[in-house]
């Protein structure tokens, strides 16, 4: 057993005459022993905190024990596990000083093998309340705090320790005008008291039923939870080491949990602490659910398949519309345009580009949902429409449409298939063509996940990968469904007006909304990349006109076309430079100015939960500057002077959540109302354990003046109308 | 769903039952190797007490027992009433704890204890069968072959070997308890100690 011998010890043994004299000489004095506030054991250092440098009657603080460890040795929580002891300390305190119960912060999963333990790695401070009586007496001008200290440290193997640490303070008799304290130390322990598990809040609750062989733990937060961890704090109910499946509720999250294998009965409550998805930890005392209660865990009693099947009908209606929002009617139109002229084809081709273009849409689909789900797995918060918080991304996009605009305008021909554009590959006539054609069909529909599309997004992201995968195909095939019945039916086709002259008008025509599409594009880019970048793609632009005109001037020749590539990657490149060189993010300041005016502040998780505290709903706008419909919705609803009145004398806070670069508080609120994409409306109500009321994405002032009436018709537990304090 | 994530555990559960140690259930049958080179097999101890106790010579939970001479008082007195005392290693090599039989015989010699045999589990193929968890872990079979206790030695779990004296052993209740036709009091707890360094535990 490793024993620590402190360094009195050691002086002790080497001059034994000299040490009795001092102990004599100290004794007589007085003097206190040599206090040792931190001792190096092997692989960890602990230490005594008392962050105030007086002691005085009436005192409370939070003392603290800190334990810093070697990379890979852990300390244990205060159910070890499946081995392992916690940390404990034995105080050695003056009269009129008493300390509470070692505070224990909420714990890590530390597997071993087959075996699980609880437990810290590199640091933890155990918060510990220490109180000093009104009748506090000091002997002398100072006083000791401390205790015998034993700990656990282990990695592979394990190390006891122990060790008797004080401090000294400075005894008054009264408490002092101005009390000093160590900043660094109080803050530490705020610190790790902040991992503090918490009580479950009222409106919260926490029930278990048990069956043969598991627990199924319901915990309801009043929001959606997509994950939780449960560290049981009785010993030997739970089984440490087996995985615990965890399922969203609308309300809160489930986990099922193994039962112990020897466990005697059934357990009156289920103690332990609950780690939900965003960090938080919660001490629950579960108890029993009674048999066939309907709460609102009971919600997903619906077989799970009716609901996919409905999210994928609404993804398939949802892909339909997709057709008619202007980041996709280009495309569609100039397929369109395409079909009407080999209207003349054979039905048998006709119907395979159809297929072709169908599973050009599915395979970006598919692929995207791919990349959603690894990157979803890998633990990063990301949503639908990520692609267009690149500014690169925007400026390529834009290159792109603006090139197809010079062509429909006439500048050059690509050919008769000028609906691929995007590379080589696009370009060819034929399958390949049709397919490149579906691809950039879908790419550019990711920024409008509205209306309909955000729930079934938003529902599939949340749920399996199977679900994710139906889901996602429906919405491609909605998409790709009114070029395929054209396909289909060409007898359709035949109702588009014959080719003629009016043709090359449509075709120059088509490139206006293209154009329109580009004005936007390049509007988000600015936003994102600052005005300075944005000469950087006005001059690609530039670049791409000159490379068009040389593919007009010397139709179908090697070396104009060479150039005119040439040229195009030269515009690439100016653009990436100047985003990478010239581009700012936008600025906050401007914003915020811009934001306090409107009277719409900033969204932050805490400022929400501040103004619900205070008994004041909360309306809150998801909002992107990519994100057209939120930018029409906006302008047209929320800025109009019959909805704002109204907004201002319900005395609801107006808070707007800026998602136009990847924010991760305002992904994770979006999850908490089950949608993963923008525009979003939440009222949250004042009273916590009330749902948050979402709107839908097509705004009316009716809708949003309908919701804030029924909002007051609830009673809003004490509503004061003053802004928080920052 | 919910279901899904029942039935989910619910078969994991029922996979790890196979090999999952249960009180009053009879104890899985192993053959094991022992320190002197002979090869026993649990089932011919039919009929007579067995306890098994798992160690690693290096851990600070079995190093209280040995150093304070509980360990060796135990299995005397036990041994010396018929019933069968088997210590068992499942550390991997190269892990703390691993002993090859020459190592294992100097040390129980060193140390005077005095088990029936001691078997050498490197493979940890019998700590897996018994879900040993900890050194020590103790588990102790009635002469039908059922399980009738299985955990901590004692009720006091440090590292500190003066907390020997006055602590509650649970193995030496359950035989008492057994021996006497009662039914055990406490027949399960938690077991304390280091973790069992099995092969492929980090």
């Amino acid at each position: 057993m490793a024993e620590v011998i402190s360094p009195a010890q050691m002086h002790i043994r080497r001059y034994p005459f000299w040490t009795l004299l001092a102990l004599l000489v100290a004794g007589w004095c007085g003097a206190p022993a040599p206090a040792q506030e931190s001792i190096s054991a092997p692989h960890v250092t602990v230490r005594l905190v008392v962050p105030p440098a007086q002691i005085y009657p009436g005192e409370n603080f939070p003392a603290g024990l800190d334990f810093k460890m070697e990379s890979g040795w852990h300390v244990y929580w205060t159910n070890a596990g499946d081995s392992g002891e916690p940390p404990a300390i034995d105080w050695k305190l003056p009269r009129g000083i008493t300390a509470g119960a070692m505070q224990f912060p909420a714990p890590k999963r530390l597997p071993l093998g087959p075996l699980m333990d609880f437990g810290y790695e590199d640091e933890v401070v155990f918060p510990v309340p220490l109180q000093v009586a009104a009748d506090f007496q000091p002997k002398g001008a100072q006083t000791s705090i401390g205790g015998h200290v034993t700990w656990l440290v282990c990695r592979e193997v394990c190390i006891p320790g122990k060790a008797d640490l004080s401090v000294t303070r400075a005894a008054l008799a009264s408490a002092p005008a101005a009390p000093d304290v160590d900043a660094a130390a109080q803050a530490l322990i705020a610190k790790f008291q902040l991992h503090e598990p918490k009580e479950l809040p009222a409106g919260d609750s926490a029930q278990f039923q048990s069956s043969a062989k598991a627990f199924t733990l319901d915990i309801n937060t009043g929001t959606r939870q997509s994950s939780a961890q449960f560290f049981p704090l009785d010993e030997t109910v739970v089984a440490n080491a087996a995985p615990q499946p965890a399922t969203a509720l609308p309300n809160g999250v489930e986990l099922a949990l193994a039962k112990d294998e020897n466990i005697q009965g059934v357990p009156k409550t289920l103690n332990g602490v609950v780690e939900l998805a965003d960090g938080t930890a919660y001490v629950v005392h579960a108890t029993p659910e009674a048999p066939g209660a309907p709460g609102a865990q009971a919600a997903l009693a619906k077989a799970p398949v009716m609901d996919t099947l409905r999210a994928a009908g609404l993804a398939l209606f949802g892909g339909i519309l997709l057709n008619l929002m202007p980041c996709v009617f280009p495309v569609l139109f100039i397929k369109g345009l395409a079909l009407v002229q080999s209207s003349q084809r054979e039905r048998r081709e006709l119907r395979a580009h159809g297929w072709m273009y169908t599973f050009g849409i599915l395979v970006s689909f598919w692929a995207v949902v791919g990349v959603l789900l690894v990157l979803r797995a890998a633990g990063r918060q990301l949503g639908w429409g990520f692609q267009f918080q690149s500014p690169i991304f925007l400026a390529l996009m834009a290159m792109l449409l603006f090139f197809l605009g010079l062509a429909l305008a006439g500048q050059f021909e690509i050919g008769l298939s000028l609906t691929s554009a995007g590379g080589a590959l696009a370009q060819q006539n034929g399958y390949t063509g049709s397919f490149f054609t579906g691809v950039l069909a879908m790419v550019v529909a990711t920024p409008c996940t509205a209306p309909l599309m955000g729930a079934a997004v938003g529902y599939a992201l949340a749920h399996s990968t199977l679900v994710s995968f139906v889901v996602f195909t429906a919405l491609g095939l909605g998409l790709a469904l009114p070029y395929l019945a054209l396909a289909y039916f060409p007898g359709w086709a035949k109702l588009l007006p014959k080719p003629g002259a009016w043709m090359e008008v449509l075709k120059q025509a088509v490139a206006v909304p293209i154009f329109g599409t580009v004005i936007w594009l390049v509007w988000v880019f600015a936003q994102l990349a600052g005005t300075n970048a944005l000469i950087g793609l006005l001059a690609a632009f530039l670049l791409l006109a000159i490379a068009g005109w040389a593919l007009g001037r010397w139709p179908g020749e090697r070396p104009a076309t060479a150039t005119a590539v040439l040229v195009v990657l030269v515009a690439i490149v100016a653009v990436v430079g100047a985003v990478r060189h010239l581009g700012t993010s936008p600025s906050a300041a401007a914003d915020s100015s811009q934001q306090a005016a409107s009277g719409w502040e900033p969204f932050t998780p805490a400022l929400l939960a501040q103004y619900r505290a205070q008994g004041r709903a909360v309306f809150v706008d998801f909002t992107a500057s990519w994100c057209l419909s939120c930018q029409v919705n906006e302008r047209v609803i929320l800025d109009s002077a019959a909805v704002k009145q109204h907004l201002k004398d319900s005395g609801v806070a107006l808070v707007r959540a800026d998602w136009t670069n990847q924010d991760a508080d305002i992904t994770k609120a979006l999850a908490g109302l089950g949608r993963s994409g923008v525009p979003t409306y939440a009222i949250y109500p004042a009273d916590p354990s009330a749902q948050p009321q979402v709107l839908p994405e097509v705004l009316t002032k009716g809708i949003v003046i309908d919701a804030l009436q029924s909002l007051q018709s609830h009673p809003q537990p004490s509503a004061h109308l003053s802004r928080p304090t920052p | 769903m919910r279901r899904l994530s029942v039935a989910i555990v619910l078969s994991l559960a029922f996979t790890l039952t196979a090999w999952a140690l249960r009180v009053g259930d009879p104890a899985p049958d192993f053959t094991g190797k022992d320190s002197q080179g002979q090869t026993l097999k649990l089932s011919e101890y039919r009929g007579k007490y067995v306890v098994l106790e798992w160690t690693n010579n290096g851990c600070p939970f079995t190093k209280k027992h040995y150093s304070s001479g509980n360990m060796q008082r135990l299995q005397k007195e036990w041994t010396g009433k018929g019933v069968v005392w088997l210590t068992i290693l499942s550390s991997a090599p190269g892990a703390q704890g691993y002993m090859t039989a020459g190592e294992e015989n100097a040390y129980m010699a060193r140390e005077h204890a005095a088990p029936t045999a001691a078997i050498l589990d490197p493979s940890g193929a019998i700590g897996h069968e018994f879900e040993a968890k900890t050194t020590p872990d103790m588990v102790v079979i009635d002469p039908s072959g059922k399980v009738i206790y299985s955990g901590a030695i004692d009720n006091r779990p440090t590292t500190d070997p003066d907390d020997v004296k006055g602590a509650t052993n649970y193995v030496s209740a359950a035989l008492t308890e057994s021996m006497a036709g009662e039914a055990v009091a406490v027949s399960y707890t938690r077991p304390y100690g280091c973790s069992v360094k099995y092969e492929g535990a980090e």
